[in-house]
C-alpha cells in the first residue's frame, strides 16, 4: 500500500479525479448558461400579438429580437446576422393562435413547451375571458403525496435519484480505475520477471489479497478526499432541473442518509473486491503490457451492464428484472445500491444480496488466487481458456 | 538440515523431475548441477515452496516447508527481475519487509548489503538505471536481506563479469562463514568447485551422482599422469602400466590416463629409475571432468 501511496500515479489520479469531480459539479450550470446564451430566438408577427406573447415565452425561449410578420422562411445567414438560431412566427386566425417555428436545428423547437407557454394566450383569444380567469382555469392544483416511508416529497425523491446517480458514477469510476491499476501492477511484476522472487517470499494468494486490500483502502481514501473536497468547495448543494420540468430540485449532499452512505461503502467494497480480484488474476496471465487492453475488455462487460441496469433501477427499483439482478455477483453491488437509495428494499433482500456477494468474493478469491499462482510463472504465449482450466484442475 | 526425498513434478504429460533426493546439512554449501532442462530450477522451486511436489517430500529440520519456514529461506531465481522505477535501497527494504523484517531492521539490513556489494553510489537511483551486473547484485541483496538460514541461488554467476563474479563469490563465502546454508546451481564449474562442500548431479530429472568432491573423485575410474621429460625410457615405463593409454602431450610433457587404483609411489620409483624425472603429477579429475562424464553416461543410459 505504501508503494502505491508513494507512487506518482496515485497522486496524479487523485488530483485528476478531484478536478473531474469539481468540473462535473460545475458543468451542468455552465452548459445551461451557455446553451441559454447561444440558443436565442426571434419572435415574428403582429407587434400587438407579440407584446402579449413575449412575457409568456420569456422564461423558456430567450429572445434576440422581434420581426414583423414573415412572408417567407428565413435563411440561416439571416438568423445568424441577428444572433439567433430560430424564429417563432405567431399569427392569429379563426381557429385561434397559429405558431410556426423556423429553426437551424429543429430538435430544439420544443413544440410541447411552446403549447404549454402559449396556452393562456390561446384560451384568452378563443374565450375572450379576462386574463385572471384564464390563469385560474389552467392552474389545476396537483398535490403529489408520497405513500413511501422513504421520501416525504417529490423533491426529496428526485434529489435521491440525483444523489444515487452521482454515487453510481463514482462507484463505477473507482472500480474501473483501481481494478485497472491492480491489473497493470500485476502485469508489471510479471513482465519485469520479479514475480518469481515475490511468490518465493510470500504466498501468491496473500500477495493478491494484499494488493486488493491496499487498493480498496486507497480507493476509499480517494473517495473521501473527493467527496470532502466537493463539500469544502461548496458543491454540496446545487440546483438541478427536475425530469418533469414542473419544479426545481436542489441536489444536496446533506440529503444523503447514513444508511445510504453505509450501503454505498458496503456495496462498493463488495463490488471492488470482486472486480479487483478478477482483474489481478487475469493480469497474471499477461506477458506483455500491450495485451492489457484486450484481456481486460471482457471483464468490463459485467461492470458496464451493471451500471446501466442500476440506472434503470433508479426509475423501476422493484421491477422483477432489477430485483433479480440485485442478487447476481458483479452486478448486484451497483443495482442493490441504486435500489437502496431510491426505494424501501426489504431488509431480507439486502441481507441476502450481501451474503451472496460476500460468498462470491470468497469463491472469486479462491479461483483468482489459483489463476494468479499459475499465471505468475507462466511465460510464453498467453494460455488458452482450455489450458487455464486444465492447469486449475491439475 | 534440508532433506529432499524422491521429489517428482509433472506438468501435463511432461515429467520435469522424476526422482531427485538429497540432504543438505546446516551450514553446508551445496551445488546442484545438471544440463539445461535437467530439472534443477523445478527442484529449487519445490524446495522454496513455489511448486507443490507431485511426489516426495521436502523438510527443513524435519518439518515440512510451510509459510513460517519459507520466510527463513532466501531465493534468487534464474529469471531476474526488479521493480524498474523503485530505488535500490527501497527495493531491498521492500523484500526485507516481505520476509517479515521490521521497517527499521529492513533498512539497517539493506544498508549492510548495499555496502557489502559496493552499491553505495546507486542506493538512491532507480534500478532500471543500473547495469545488468549491478542489478544482479541488488537481486542477491533482495534474496539475502533477511539473513536467511537457507539461501538458494539459481545460476547466480550468469551474466556477471569476472570482477563482479569475484565480488559475489566473496559474498557467498562470507555467508558460508556465518553459517548460512547455500544451494547453488551454475554452469561455472570452477566457481562451484571453489565454494561448494557437496554436489548433486541430476539429468533427466533424476540423481546421477552426489556427495563431496572427494567422494565424487573416489568414484572416478581413472587418473591423468603428467610426466617430464618426454623420453622413450619414460614412455616405456608409462606404457607398462596396466590399463594405461597415452593422451596428447604438450610443452615437452607426456600425459597418460591410468586406472585410479594404480600404485603411484611404485610408478614414481620406476620412472625415477628409468630417467631423470623433472615433473610427476597424478592429477585428480576436476568437477567439470566428473560432470561431463556423468552427464554423458546419463545420456547414454
Amino acid at each position: 500500500m505504501m508503494r502505491r501511496l508513494q507512487s506518482r500515479t496515485f497522486w496524479i489520479g487523485l488530483l485528476l479525479g478531484l478536478a473531474g469531480v469539481l468540473v462535473m459539479m460545475k458543468l451542468p450550470a455552465f452548459i445551461d448558461s451557455y446553451t441559454a446564451q447561444t440558443n436565442k430566438t426571434l419572435l415574428a408577427g403582429d407587434p400587438a400579438l407579440l407584446a402579449r406573447a413575449k412575457p409568456l415565452l420569456a422564461k423558456d425561449f430567450p429572445t434576440a429580437g422581434e420581426l414583423g410578420p414573415l412572408h417567407r422562411a428565413p435563411t440561416i445567414a439571416e438568423l445568424r446576422a441577428r444572433g439567433a438560431t430560430s424564429v417563432i412566427a405567431l399569427s392569429q386566425d379563426a381557429h385561434g393562435l397559429h405558431v410556426v417555428v423556423y429553426a437551424e436545428d429543429p430538435s430544439v423547437a420544443q413544440p410541447s413547451q411552446l403549447r404549454r407557454d402559449l396556452l393562456p394566450l390561446n384560451l384568452q383569444m378563443q374565450t375572450h375571458l379576462p386574463e385572471s380567469q384564464v390563469h385560474a382555469l389552467i392552474q389545476i392544483p396537483v398535490d403529489v403525496r408520497s405513500v413511501s416511508e422513504k421520501f416525504g416529497t417529490v423533491a426529496a425523491a428526485n434529489a435521491a435519484k440525483i444523489i444515487a446517480y452521482v454515487l453510481l458514477v463514482l462507484l463505477y469510476v473507482l472500480i474501473i480505475i483501481n481494478s485497472q491499476l491492480i491489473m497493470s501492477s500485476v502485469a508489471e511484476e510479471k513482465t519485469s520477471r520479479i514475480a518469481e522472487l515475490l511468490v518465493a517470499s510470500v504466498r501468491p494468494s496473500s500477495l493478491l489479497a494484499a494488493k486488493v486490500g491496499a487498493s480498496a483502502t486507497l480507493a476509499i481514501v480517494q473517495m473521501i478526499v473527493w467527496v470532502a473536497s466537493a463539500y469544502a468547495f461548496g458543491m454540496h448543494t446545487a440546483p438541478v432541473a427536475s425530469r418533469s420540468g414542473d419544479s426545481d430540485v436542489t441536489f444536496s449532499l446533506n440529503g444523503i442518509s447514513p444508511g445510504d452512505i453505509a450501503g454505498f461503502v458496503i456495496f462498493f467494497l463488495l463490488g471492488f473486491l470482486q472486480m479487483a480480484t478478477l482483474f489481478g488474476a487475469v493480469g497474471s496471465l499477461i506477458n506483455r503490457t500491450e495485451d492489457l487492453g484486450s484481456v481486460s475488455g471482457p471483464l468490463f462487460i459485467p461492470v458496464i451492464a451493471a451500471f446501466f441496469i442500476a440506472l434503470a433501477a433508479l426509475d423501476v427499483p422493484n421491477s422483477p428484472a432489477v430485483v433479480v439482478t440485485s442478487f447476481i455477483p458483479l452486478i448486484a453491488p451497483f443495482v442493490m445500491f441504486a435500489r437502496i437509495v431510491v426505494s424501501n428494499v426489504p431488509f431480507w433482500q439486502v441481507a441476502l444480496s450481501f451474503v451472496i456477494n460476500a460468498a462470491a468474493i470468497w469463491g472469486i478469491a479462491l479461483l483468482g488466487g489459483k489463476i494468479y499462482r499459475i499465471g505468475m510463472l507462466l511465460y510464453g504465449r498467453p494460455p488458452r481458456f482450455a489450458q487455464i482450466v486444465h492447469l486449475l484442475r491439475s | 538440515m534440508l532433506q529432499a526425498s524422491h521429489l517428482r513434478k509433472e506438468f501435463g504429460s511432461v515429467v520435469a523431475v522424476r526422482d531427485v533426493s538429497f540432504e543438505i546439512p546446516s551450514g553446508t554449501t551445496f551445488g546442484l548441477l545438471g544440463p539445461n532442462g535437467a530439472g534443477k530450477t523445478t527442484t529449487m522451486r519445490m524446495v522454496v515452496g513455489i511448486y507443490a511436489p507431485d511426489g516426495g517430500t521436502v523438510t527443513w529440520n524435519g518439518a515440512p516447508i510451510d509459510e513460517r519456514v519459507r520466510r527463513r529461506f532466501g531465493y534468487l531465481p534464474e529469471e531476474r527481475g526488479l521493480y524498474g522505477k523503485m530505488k535500490v535501497r527501497d527495493q531491498i527494504v521492500y523484500f526485507g519487509r516481505l520476509h517479515g523484517l521490521l521497517d527499521t531492521d529492513a533498512k539497517a539490513r539493506a544498508d549492510h548489503w548495499i555496502e557489502q556489494l559496493g552499491l553505495q553510489q546507486y542506493a538512491v537511483r532507480p534500478c532500471s538505471e543500473l547495469s545488468k551486473g549491478n542489478q544482479q547484485k541488488v537481486q542477491v541483496a533482495c534474496a539475502a536481506v533477511h539473513d536467511p538460514e537457507l539461501l538458494i541461488l539459481d545460476e547466480p554467476f550468469s551474466g556477471l563479469d569476472p570482477v563482479n563474479a569475484d565480488v559475489l563469490l566473496a559474498t557467498l563465502n562470507d555467508l558460508k562463514r556465518r553459517g548460512t546454508s547455500l544451494v547453488l546451481s551454475s554452469h561455472q564449474m570452477w566457481q562451484l568447485e571453489q565454494i561448494c562442500d557437496r554436489f548433486c548431479i541430476i539429468t533427466g530429472g533424476e540423481n546421477r551422482a552426489g556427495g563431496s568432491l572427494a567422494q565424487l573423485r573416489a568414484g572416478w575410474p581413472t587418473r591423468v599422469i603428467k610426466v617430464e621429460p618426454s623420453t622413450d625410457a619414460v614412455r616405456n615405463v608409462m606404457q607398462s602400466v596396466s590399463g594405461s593409454h597415452a593422451l596428447p602431450g604438450e610443452n615437452g610433457a607426456l600425459y597418460y590416463q591410468v586406472p585410479a587404483n594404480t600404485e603411484f609411489p611404485q610408478l614414481l620409483r620406476a620412472l625415477v629409475q628409468a630417467d631423470a624425472i623433472t615433473r610427476f603429477d597424478a592429477m585428480e579429475p576436476s568437477l567439470q571432468d566428473i560432470y561431463i562424464h556423468t552427464i554423458s553416461r546419463g545420456q547414454a543410459d
